[in-house]
């Protein structure tokens, strides 16, 4: 009936109305080719209300649509490269956290103490660090920061063990701080020498 | 605790995520030790910016203009280039950006009559005049605590990621009904959550109608800035001298879970 359909319509911007600033963060820098951030969202959001009858009210819907963006994302993403998911790294190669944490200290502490000044000039190679994490690790970071997802949440969309998710996580703001904090020294030791070229 | 120990604990305390116990082992290292403070502030400050950095950018309205306008239509996925060569399409979604602009504005500056009332119990909290009634760093904790307090539902705090740290929580009244308060910093500032049941908007009419045409409602009430939503069934109020733009973040951080889930810590 007309009138159940724009009900149901209507239902479906009310949920997502909230999250399309998110959704659309999330799918610009989930995708690895920029081009395609705008056709993945909105198959996504598609398919998400082709599938509205599925979810149920008062569950958490955020979640709910933010597993179909991820696997449309991944699903992009594939198209583009050959790279292995990171869900099929066996659990066990990856770092313990006191490694994690040995490599955090030392490597990152210029960038860490003004990292304004780090984030506000690394645009490309923050880009190009989200885009060399793995598709598990990529996921679980964006989902943590641009969506706000406990580790739970994240676990349930993402369908993997919550231990997994953690290490994913970890191991993904291990990479980024190690890749911007060469970045930074990079672009410190340039500055110390240009004074000495001229 | 050592120091080594509690900074391999920094993520979970940092997303609460930990258990009671963690953040009980985890608080009292930090309170002697001053370098294990400093060090935990720093990550906590990249990690606020990082996440500032990675959500940068504003919403696209002709996108989700033209999204929705093929909400109705359906079962067959049309590619958005396809969609763009459409003459008839794009008029639509001119016609619906400049619908959905003055319909659903994100965010809508207001005269908010609640935060108002709110504001005053902050200012008694942030002055002294009035103790909390619950003092904890755990946001698991003053969720538990307030829903022993109140009758009406109430969902957890905002969580540390969202740049919000728990400091305690009470109840307070506005009208002779109670209403629920987390109190916390954002960085240096102190800043209160308040949260009603959603069915006394009504008292409130002046943000019941502006509620109806944006999902968050900014005003400012003296040196204070505020931000009211309507979340799941609460009326959330967050109150504090703190930009907006970080105010509405802990706004839209209130509460992760539907009431149907259990909120065991993991």
């Amino acid at each position: 009936m007309p009138g159940d359909a724009e009900g149901r319509r209507e239902r479906f911007i009310k949920h997502l109305k909230p999250l399309q600033g998110a959704l659309e963060s999330y799918c610009r820098r989930g995708v690895r080719r920029s081009s395609d951030a705008d056709d993945i969202l909105q198959n996504a959001v598609l398919k998400a209300f082709r599938d509205f009858d599925r979810y149920s009210e008062g569950t958490n819907f955020k979640a709910w649509i933010f597993k179909y963006l991820n696997l449309e994302i991944l699903a992009g993403n594939r198209l583009l490269s050959r790279v292995m998911v990171g869900h099929l790294i066996p659990f066990d190669s990856l770092p313990m956290p006191a490694a994690a944490d040995a490599a955090c200290d030392m490597g990152s502490r210029e960038m860490v103490d003004v990292p304004e000044l780090v984030l506000d000039r690394c645009e490309s190679e923050l880009a190009g660090a989200i885009r060399d994490l793995s598709d598990a690790e990529r996921s679980s970071l964006l989902l943590h920061a641009i969506g706000d997802f406990k580790y739970r949440e994240i676990a349930e969309i993402l369908e993997m063990p919550i231990g997994t998710v953690m290490s994913h996580l970890s191991r993904a703001r291990r990479q980024l701080r190690e890749r911007l904090s060469e970045w930074a020294q990079t672009q410190k030791r340039g500055a110390k020498r240009k004074p000495d070229s001229a | 605790m050592n120091c080594k120990r509690t900074r391999q604990l920094w993520e979970l305390y940092r997303d609460s995520e930990g258990d009671a116990q963690l953040y009980l082992q985890v608080n009292e290292h930090l309170t002697g030790c001053p370098e294990c403070t400093r060090w935990f502030d720093r990550q906590q400050s990249f990690e606020v910016d990082l996440a500032e950095k990675l959500r940068e950018g504003t919403r696209n309205e002709e996108l989700w203009a033209g999204i929705e306008a093929q909400l109705p239509a359906t079962p067959r996925l049309i590619s958005r280039r396809s969609t763009l060569i459409l003459p008839l399409l794009g008029v639509a979604a001119a016609i619906l950006v400049l619908v959905a602009a003055w319909q659903y504005m994100p965010a809508a500056e207001g005269n908010s009559e609640l935060a108002e009332r709110v504001s005053g119990c902050h200012e008694r909290l942030v002055a002294g005049q009035e103790q909390l009634q619950f003092a904890s760093r755990s946001d698991l904790e003053v969720e538990a605590y307030l829903k022993k307090r109140v009758a009406f539902p109430v969902r957890c705090p905002p969580r540390q990621d969202a740049g919000f740290e728990v400091r305690g929580g009470g109840v307070c009244s506005v009208g002779n009904s109670p209403v629920a308060y987390v109190h916390g910093l954002v960085g240096m500032n102190k800043v209160s959550v308040f949260i009603l049941p959603l069915e006394r908007l009504g008292e409130f009419s002046r943000d019941r109608d502006a509620l109806q045409r944006a999902e968050i409602v900014h005003s400012r009430h003296g040196e204070l800035e505020t931000v009211l939503s309507a979340i799941d069934r609460n009326i959330v109020v967050v109150v504090g001298q703190e930009s907006p733009k970080r105010l509405e973040r802990v706004v839209r951080a209130y509460g992760t879970y539907p009431h149907t889930l259990p909120h065991d810590a993991t």
